[in-house]
């Protein structure tokens, strides 16, 4: 049906609304608007129930455990007896009288900051050199983006047996190149490092992945001029490649740190659901699940909770605007 | 332009040094850990690459020492149920956003988009309580419900993806009188494999890996996953380093077979969507 068409028998119709049953030459002309409306106001109720089961789930799962751990984080309950009204007394005593709170804080700022800073520079260094054409670079893709799909908790199985002791491959590598045994999972400091290596091995083809993505849509003709005006390979990169993919790298930050923050499978792998040595790996996701699921202290875990989950939100806040920050200064 | 042929040639070796090293440290840990799977315990401290006598009987000895195979199986049933309901729900309700309209659709979007920065440490006690309340704790029902109806990733996903299909596809179809579920089911649903391909792949991965969530759910054996299986041995037998590792490398396997297997689309998938494992 072509527009001028459709319009006259929408005006038809408007005009003959009222009477359209009584005379049906007219209701027969006047089909095409009613029948649209009508379409309309089947596609809107198939709308709501093809969302239905969808919104229900996302409802159940997520909005209600939302509002309901905030409302658990101002209460005092132990899952036996009735949930007790505590207000402020939850983060009160997270921040004034929990020594391990801030002892799981430092882990993991010192645990972020270990992971955050190799993650970036190395897959910024690998997408680099995976970016270049070379004869069998799917293959070496391919076998770079394997821990993609290696699960947290078996490669921390496999890193603890490679940090094991004096005779753990770590360590007799170290010794070829004439070096002491480092204590990895024994000396609280060295546990935190160890930690952060095997997530380092974890998260950097995921970032490698996404900046990858990113130099493959930079413009070729863009490093073609730049050599021409005598630009070296590393003066290219730093000048073309990182600031066209800054909206690339500022996502893996954000993903990195929201990531590190929240650890807990590689902790609880790799050095136990303690956080052992002494209180070496002792993170915030592992004094999460102590409060909440060993201790059954269910108000003041989800306190804890929203404390991670403010952290999360000022250091992404803090991230976007220094990133558009940087892009103005272009 | 000023080089010599001498120095293209030693740089593109260095390049291939470099790419070399790069792909064997992603290798190592996992090479490192199959050997140590078919070494014996006195042979674990030769410093010998592979076994001189390979024993393939580790491999026998876990599903003696757990009941891994057990374990595998829920995994399997738990990811595929979860797979296929992320699929079925998620793309049902992508499309309905993408091209459905009804009240309050934006602002339910909107909610959604929002709902990808939660954290999972601050809906899972609440999770946990809920799963407590309906007593589904250890039972498979935890498990599986919480993802069968889809996700607010999985949502987000689709709808990007629907938004990219030509409107002339329902066009036509709207126009042969078909209802918006024959458009779905019939048209778009079709077109839609790699996103589908993607959100599989990417959920069959969550749920296989997947550790706190069961770990805080299960207890018994017969319903338990494989990831709990590997921490559950690593209790018991924290120096038989064979056997763990063969462990290791049955959690590991399935996941390396379905990437070689599904490695460009999954790769793409991961850079087009900018999320993937958590």
């Amino acid at each position: 049906m072509s527009g001028p068409e459709r319009g006259a028998t929408g005006l038809l119709s408007g005009e003959s609304a009222a009477g359209a049953e009584a005379r049906p030459p007219a209701a027969e002309r006047g089909r095409g608007r009613a029948g649209a409306t009508a379409l309309a106001r089947r596609r809107a109720r198939a709308g709501a129930l093809f969302i239905a089961p969808n919104l229900a789930a996302v409802a159940v799962f997520l909005l209600f455990p939302l509002g309901f751990s905030l409302y658990l984080s101002f209460h005092s309950w132990d899952l036996f007896s009735a949930p007790r009204f505590v207000g402020m007394d939850n983060y009160r005593r997270l921040f004034t009288a929990d020594p391990l709170f801030y002892i799981a804080l430092r882990n993991t700022a010192v645990f972020t900051v270990l992971t955050l800073v190799p993650t970036v520079v190395i897959s910024l260094a690998i997408a680099a050199l995976l970016n270049r054409k070379l004869a069998g670079i799917a293959v070496f893709r391919t076998i770079a983006f394997l821990p993609l799909v290696a699960s947290t908790v078996a490669m921390a199985v496999v890193f603890r047996f490679i940090f094991a002791s004096d005779d753990g491959l770590l360590n007799r590598m170290l010794g070829w190149i004439g070096l002491g045994p480092v204590p990895w999972l024994t000396d609280p400091d060295w546990a935190l490092v160890s930690l952060s290596l095997v997530t380092v091995w974890k998260s950097v083809p995921f970032a490698t992945v996404i900046l990858l993505a990113a130099m493959q849509g930079v413009p070729e003709n863009l490093y073609e001029a730049a050599q021409i005006d005598g630009a070296g390979a590393f003066r290219r990169f730093r000048s073309i490649t990182v600031p066209l993919i800054r909206g690339a790298l500022s996502f893996v930050f954000v993903i990195t740190i929201i990531n590190s923050v929240q650890a807990f499978d590689q902790a609880y792998a790799l050095t136990g659901s303690n956080g052992g040595p002494e209180t070496g790996t002792y993170v915030l996701g592992i004094m999460l699940f102590q409060n909440a699921f060993r201790f059954y202290e269910v108000g003041y875990a989800s306190a804890l909770a929203w404390v991670i989950f403010a952290i999360l939100l000022v250091l992404t806040l803090i991230q976007l605007r220094l990133s558009r920050r940087a892009e103005a200064d272009l | 332009m000023r080089r010599t042929p001498g120095r293209r040639v030693l740089n593109g070796a260095l390049i291939y040094l470099a790419v070399i090293a790069v792909a064997w440290c992603a290798l190592l840990p996992i090479l490192w850990a199959v050997s140590a799977s078919l070494k014996s315990e006195g042979e674990l401290l030769d410093a010998t690459p592979l076994p001189a006598h390979p024993q393939w009987s580790n491999y026998a000895d876990v599903f003696d020492a757990i009941p891994l195979g057990r374990m595998l199986l829920n995994t399997v049933i738990y990811a595929g149920c979860v797979t296929a309901g992320q699929v079925f729900f998620c793309s049902l309700a992508g499309y309905a956003f993408a091209r459905l309209r009804f009240p309050g659709r934006e602002a339910l979007f909107l909610a959604y988009l929002a709902t990808l920065m939660v954290p999972l440490t601050v809906t899972v006690i609440p999770q946990f309580l809920l799963m407590r309340a309906l007593g589904w704790m250890d039972t498979p029902w935890s498990m599986i419900v919480p993802g069968l109806f889809g996700s607010a990733f999985g949502t987000y996903l689709m709808r990007q993806f629907f938004q990219t299909l030509p409107t002339e596809l329902e066009e036509a179809a709207t126009l042969d009188g078909c209802t918006p579920w024959q458009i779905y089911w019939r048209v778009l649903l079709p077109h839609a494999r790699p996103a589908v391909m993607v959100l599989a792949v990417l959920t069959w991965i969550t749920v296989w890996n997947d550790f706190l969530w069961p770990l805080i759910m299960i207890q018994r054996n017969e319903y338990a996953t494989a990831t709990l299986g590997l921490i559950r041995l690593q209790g018991q037998y924290s120096t038989n380093w064979p056997l763990l590792m063969s462990a290791a490398i049955l959690l590991l396997l399935p996941l390396l077979l379905l990437y070689a297997l599904a490695q460009r689309s999954f790769v793409k998938g991961i850079a087009m969507s900018g999320l993937g494992g958590r």
